[in-house]
């Protein structure tokens, strides 16, 4: 089944045919959230997302992508949640703890590639939050830039600016590590 | 490395940039539940609002009360708290507290919120941390949930919540809605809310109070040292039924 066939059917009332959309975008919907702050509440922004999509279905142009629409609805939630909450406290832990993701077994290896992540993740965090909004869409979501603007509900020449106002952030902070790590 | 730069020239690195970013964006593992249990969750929540407000006053059979037992159970009425003076009356009971007022809070939006660290577990899991009961009538409930470090269970079928907690030591819920009273029933000692209510989690501690949203028509009584909430019964005969056969 399709989208859009299970979007229609959902619409008749199929309870079966959403539980479809919901196991397959289940996994985006937690990274989205988590990425753009959720934190630990990721798995309460998400079911509370999927509800609302369900609640608001009719409104859902058929002829669009469900993903988009769907994460646009997990980042408003976000965004109010990180917005009655400490925002920077939630990410930065999530963010923590993903610094982490690396299995002890290789001790050179990965002792190096997780220094270089781990300045990488407290970069993107440290960015203005427009700026890690645009980044993390783009690159640690990998959605295209018509999908970023969509699900953060800017406009296409925003998304453009704001990323790359990002990554030029993001090299200068890498590279002013790099000056005072005294790396080869 | 002027910071209003934004004439700068797409600079060599950036693309090194991205693909970095992309990687990592790969390797960064973000722990979710199965699929299949969002995906049960979200239905039993989306089963349950549409269980609230199709049937908004149901036909009440009036429960024979037993007057001599209604005296046993703690009920506290007449108090005004302090900053909510449209409260008239307040009735403790089962670690639940409904406050009755002839101008309620307005209806919350239909929001419904998790409560804090709920996350699902097996019914085994659940009672090692309470004394779980399940009603005969249900059988197995579909999806069991655990939150705030074990101090709410919920149980779900298709439509209907059973929320158990310990009932003898503190508020767990609170509940706001306008007159009339909700209605006493006796086997087993409950109150039956007939009606939409507002609901609000009140965690222990003195944390800030977590509203819920609204709540369909609710039945609420103790089992031992368990409360018990069961929302999402279509009128008091079937509620009651459900909690009659509870082992």
């Amino acid at each position: 089944m399709n989208d859009e066939e299970a979007v229609a059917r959902a619409l008749d009332g199929d309870l079966d045919a959403f539980d479809v959309l919901v196991a397959r975008y289940s996994a985006v919907a937690h990274r989205t959230a988590a990425f753009l702050g959720a934190g630990d509440e990721a798995e309460d922004v998400v079911q509370e997302a999927f509800v609302k999509a369900y609640r608001h279905l009719r409104t859902f142009r058929q002829d669009a992508a469900f993903k988009p629409w769907l994460l646009r609805i997990v980042s408003n939630e976000t965004h109010n949640l990180t917005r009655s909450r400490g925002r920077r406290a939630q990410l930065t832990a999530r963010l923590g703890q993903l610094a982490e993701p690396y299995a002890p077994d290789d001790p050179e290896g990965t002792a190096l590639a997780g220094d270089r992540d781990a300045r990488l993740i407290a970069a993107v965090r440290d960015l203005p939050d427009r700026e890690r909004e645009a980044v993390v869409c783009r690159y640690f979501l990998q959605l295209s830039e018509a999908e970023t603007a969509e699900v953060l509900g800017w406009r296409l020449g925003t998304v453009k600016s704001r990323t790359f106002r990002g990554l030029a952030r993001l090299r200068d902070a890498l590279a002013a590590d790099r000056v005072e790590g005294g790396a080869p | 490395m002027s910071p209003s730069d934004d004439e700068t020239p797409r600079l060599p690195e950036i693309p090194a940039i991205e693909a970095e970013l992309r990687r990592l964006g790969d390797a960064l593992d973000v722990p979710s539940p199965p699929p299949a249990d969002v995906a049960a969750a979200v239905r039993a929540r989306i089963e349950r609002e549409a269980a609230t407000p199709a049937r908004r006053r149901p036909l009440i059979t009036k429960p024979r009360l037993a007057a001599g037992l209604a005296i046993l159970i703690a009920v506290l009425i007449g108090a005004t708290p302090q900053g909510r003076a449209a409260v008239t009356s307040i009735l403790r009971f089962a670690g639940v507290e409904i406050n009755v007022s002839s101008s309620p809070s307005p209806t919350p939006s239909s929001v419904i919120r998790s409560l804090p660290g709920e996350g699902p577990v097996t019914l085994d899991q659940a009672r090692q941390v309470l004394p779980i009961v399940v009603p005969a009538t249900l059988g197995p409930p579909t999806q069991v949930r655990m939150a705030d470090g074990g101090r709410v269970v919920s149980l779900f079928w298709p439509g209907l919540r059973l929320d158990e907690y310990d009932g003898r030591l503190d508020i767990v819920f609170r509940k706001d809605l306008g007159p009339p009273w909700p209605e006493q029933v006796s086997v087993p000692m409950g109150w039956w809310l007939d009606r939409p209510h507002s609901i609000t989690y009140i965690p222990s501690g003195g944390r800030r109070e977590i509203p819920l949203g609204v709540a369909g028509p609710t039945l609420i009584w103790q089992q031992g040292r368990l409360g018990l909430r069961l929302e999402g019964a279509k009128d008091l005969t079937e509620a009651l039924g459900i909690a009659r056969s509870v082992k």
